[in-house]
């Protein structure tokens, strides 16, 4: 189904109720509807196409109004159904009873913008602390973080879960050595059954969206790539495919390969990565250290391509940074045929070792159909049986002319997630070696102004840990208007509580590790650290003045 | 004179012995030789994981547990403030102690560290005393008043109750066909080592020192990745130590076990002048032998779940071992003759 025949069965649909709609791009719609009527609009989209899943809700400031931008993918487009509210008055309905995944983006957008959504199961705080004042949004434009800047209390957040007298509360977190970010997690736990649990996120608050709207385009490059150390390719990427959507730029064929090769290294040592993690959460310390010894091979390479092992810097908008000498296409191809044989072995592994099966099969179980409903991406979603691969679904830098099987497992476990993510790694080395041998050749990069034209996009790539989007308004200068990230893990994190239900204790570490969480992406989007507002920034000499004050008093 | 001589001989005696329990074979020769059974493990594992492993603390990081150990020694102690401290601070050196007194039974130079020639049934005595010190570790646990602790404690309990068991049966058949539940004679009467005439027996006493060690699979009661440290969580300084040097000396308890149940004990292909000294050597090689085994399957292996483990004792370990133990009776009249020709 075509962009246009969709705009028409939909027209059909709500027409009166549709005020204005626009097809930009290929693949993307925005359409903007009457105050009410979002839910209705989304509602036909889930008739309509059965496999839609929400990706985020955007909120924007447009001085006297809020405007929500639910972006959904339905299978042929993303679509963007967007309602505007007045400011004095932010209330709408929830579309939770419709998406129940979509309760977190809710949370988020009510935590930032302050929009009450009526029938929401449990809206509160998603990333900023519970003493964090009640009136005050820091995504919304007319707030100013100097003067107004609030002291935050540090206190101990009290029991979310109530308590029965049959069941104890064990935290798992901030700090925990199952954990590797800041994040915690409140199990209910009936002997060493877990009963519920309660995530709290927003540990490790950066406020880099509130931040992206003071830099210019060319240094959000930056900025983006520090949302997450792991999968920074992808979001680079990311960013820079919004910017070239928006200014019309072509990118040239060589690069869109090297971004490839690029993105696909990265992931392959996401994905290592969080196999050996896998590892050792189950307490196989063996498996472990051979999996990040392999890893290491693939962090040269990175470092022979880029300049850097983990953060890149290769992406840039209107190409990439750097091209690649035939001599590293070489070696990048001899090196990732002997990860070929060892990753087979890892492979025979996680199939046949009995204790791997016996901690990870028919644990963490994640249904098909509750996958689809609370919307979960990437590898978690393709262990329960649901095609999600933005690579294959919506094509984008050089994914179109690769050839490569999308891998799904239908066993819905923590053992299905963790092949997934194995059968990728040979995918990815597949996509690598026939990029690398069918690169065109030609300029890696094209000069771009700094100023982008007036307009809006989204865009979204396939990180390890599944679909990552970026929606990017420009008003014509050098800056940006809003910069929205929406990274994979706030999809998945949510599924947990599915998962983990009816698991035990000892499960949790492997449940948490199948899931590849990482919070620092997570986090990102919250208000810059209060310190760094205005009223707080001391210089060294400032806090040696201060000191000294202090010890004449 | 008389009287004079009798003191002087006393004296003598008295010395010997507290030369064997303080110096050799005892107290301080077995802290040493726990100690380099620490490196032995951890290279070993580092070994079998390519990784380097302690390097450069003395020849190929030797001397790396003593200098760990005096770091630990110089650290702050800190005790809980609702932990119950007088079981908090003493249930690791008495874990500590209880493991150390147990290996003094074993006939290390041929005869046990306080040289008369071992009692009918300390075998039964050292199994007590792990026991106890099992519980102790648990107490160390329980006393913490620390979640992770708790747990911990707990599935300590768990799992060495179940498991003492089959070890506790699995013991009894070298004491079957020796005829003896002394140590001493137990290793002396293996003109074949035990280890191939009843490998049945041998196998699941592996598995269940496995268990009894904490080593993988079955490393629950301190499972990083769930509950921190276990029991241990709250130890630190001092005490740490004390708690690490009690699981150091557990492994050894073990090895040494089966190297006195199942190995001949002392005995070796070859012994000449002084016999001690080679009594000694095989000992610690067969010992070193058993640790090496052990950590190889550590290596090899996930952990398991603890009502894995549970299911496993008592549907598996168990029935095997009641088993295995009739198996080893019931073929007594075949071992009998087998064992007289090769005398």
């Amino acid at each position: 189904m075509s962009e246009k025949n969709f705009m028409a069965a939909f027209l059909e649909w709500l027409g009166d109720a549709v005020l204005d709609f626009k097809v930009p791009h290929p693949r993307r719609v925005f359409i903007l509807v009457k105050y009410g009527y979002h839910k209705d609009a989304i509602s036909w989209l889930l008739k309509k196409f059965p496999l839609t899943i929400i990706s985020t809700i955007t909120g924007v400031d447009l001085s006297d109004m809020i405007e929500l931008n639910y972006h959904l993918w339905c299978g042929v487009a993303e679509v963007t159904v967007r309602t505007r509210l007045p400011k004095t008055k932010p209330i709408i309905e929830s579309i939770t009873d419709l998406i129940p995944g979509a309760a977190l983006y809710e949370r988020e957008v009510f935590d930032l913008f302050g929009v009450v959504f009526l029938g929401h199961p449990d809206l509160k705080r998603l990333l900023l602390p519970e003493s964090w004042p009640q009136d005050q949004y820091p995504l919304r434009k007319d707030w100013r973080m100097n003067n107004q800047a609030p002291i935050l209390e540090v206190k101990p957040i009290e029991a979310e879960l109530s308590r029965d007298k049959s069941t104890v509360n064990v935290v798992l977190g901030p700090q925990h050595p199952a954990l590797h970010e800041p994040e915690r997690f409140l199990f209910k736990v009936d002997g060493e059954i877990v009963v519920d649990v309660e995530p709290r996120l927003g540990y490790a608050h950066r406020g880099i969206e509130k931040a992206a709207e003071r830099l210019m385009f060319f240094q959000n490059v930056h900025l983006v790539e520090r949302v997450c150390g792991i999968c920074n390719v992808a979001h680079t990427t990311c960013f820079c495919q919004a910017v070239e959507l928006l200014g019309d730029i072509d990118v040239p064929p060589r690069a869109k390969y090297l971004r490839v090769i690029i993105h696909e290294l990265n992931r392959i040592h996401s994905h290592l990565l969080l196999l050996g993690v896998a590892g050792l959460e189950i307490g196989f310390e063996t498996l472990f250290q051979y999996i990040w010894r392999d890893r290491e091979i693939i962090l040269d390479l990175m470092e022979k391509a880029t300049g850097n092992r983990v953060m890149a810097e290769f992406s840039t908008i209107g190409g990439v940074r750097r091209d690649l000498t035939s001599t590293l296409a070489d070696e990048i191809e001899r090196k990732l045929n002997s990860i070929k044989k060892r990753i087979k072995f890892y492979r025979k592994v996680f199939k046949n070792d009995p204790i791997i099966n016996l901690r990870t099969r028919g644990v963490g179980v994640l249904k098909e159909s509750d996958a689809l409903k609370l919307s979960v991406v990437g590898p978690v979603a393709r262990g329960s049986n649901v095609k999600v691969d933005v690579r294959k679904h919506d094509p984008y830098a050089a994914y179109d002319e690769i050839p490569f099987e999308e891998i799904t497992y239908d066993d819905c476990d923590s053992w299905a997630r963790f092949m997934v993510r194995l059968d990728e790694l040979e995918e990815s080395i597949d996509i690598i070696t026939y990029a690398v041998n069918h690169l065109p050749s030609g300029p890696y990069r094209v000069r771009v102004p700094r100023k982008i034209p007036e307009g809006e996009s989204v865009s979204r790539v396939e990180a390890p840990r599944g679909e990552l989007i970026h929606y990017v308004k420009s008003n014509g200068t050098a800056y940006p208007e809003r910069v929205k990230i929406r990274s994979p893990t706030l999809g998945n994190i949510i599924s947990m509580k599915a998962m983990i239900k009816g698991c035990y204790i000892a499960d949790i570490p492997t449940v948490m590790a199948s899931l590849d969480p990482c919070f620092s992406c997570t986090d990102r989007m919250v208000f810059v650290d209060v310190r760094s507002g205005d009223r707080w920034v001391w210089s060294i000499n400032d806090i040696k003045a201060r000191m000294g004050s202090g010890s004449e008093h | 004179m008389i009287l004079k001589l009798g003191w002087e001989v006393e004296v003598s005696i008295n010395t010997l012995l507290l030369f064997r329990i303080l110096i050799f074979p005892g107290f301080l020769f077995l802290l040493l030789f726990v100690m380099f059974c620490d490196w032995f493990e951890r290279k070993i594992m580092a070994k079998m994981q390519n990784r380097m492993g302690p390097s450069y603390t003395g020849p190929f990081g030797i001397l790396q547990p003593i200098a760990d150990y005096i770091k630990l020694l110089t650290k702050e102690d800190i005790i809980p403030e609702h932990a119950g401290s007088f079981l908090f601070s003493f249930s690791p050196i008495l874990s500590f102690s209880l493991f150390m007194f147990s290996i003094f039974f074993f006939p290390i130079d041929g005869v046990n560290v306080f040289s008369h020639e071992g009692f009918e049934g300390d075998l039964l005595l050292i199994l007590a005393l792990v026991t106890l010190a099992h519980f102790m570790l648990f107490i160390s646990g329980w006393a913490s008043s620390n979640p992770y602790s708790g747990i911990g404690s707990v599935r300590i309990l768990i799992q060495f109750i179940g498991y003492d068991m089959p070890l506790l049966i699995l013991s009894a058949a070298p004491a079957f066909i020796a005829g003896s539940l002394s140590l001493e004679k137990i290793a002396s009467k293996q003109p074949i080592y035990y280890v191939f005439l009843i490998p049945w027996i041998f196998i699941p006493f592996l598995l269940t020192l496995q268990a009894e060690l904490e080593e993988d699979p079955f490393d629950i009661p301190h499972a990083e990745t769930e509950i921190v440290a276990g029991y241990g969580t709250e130890f630190s300084g001092r005490k740490f130590a004390f708690v690490r040097l009690s699981k150091d000396l557990q492994l050894v308890f073990g090895a040494m076990l089966a190297v006195n149940l199942f190995l001949g004990g002392p005995y070796g292909p070859v012994i000449s002048d002084p016999p001690s000294l080679w009594f000694t050597l095989w000992f610690l090689l067969k010992t070193l032998f058993v640790i090496f085994i052990i950590e190889f399957i550590e290596a090899v292996c996930a952990r398991l779940r603890i009502d894995h483990v549970i299911r496993a004792n008592w549907r598996l370990m168990i029935p095997i071992s009641i088993l295995s133990l009739a198996l080893t009776v019931l073929s007594i009249p075949l071992i009998k003759p087998l064992m007289e020709v090769i005398q």
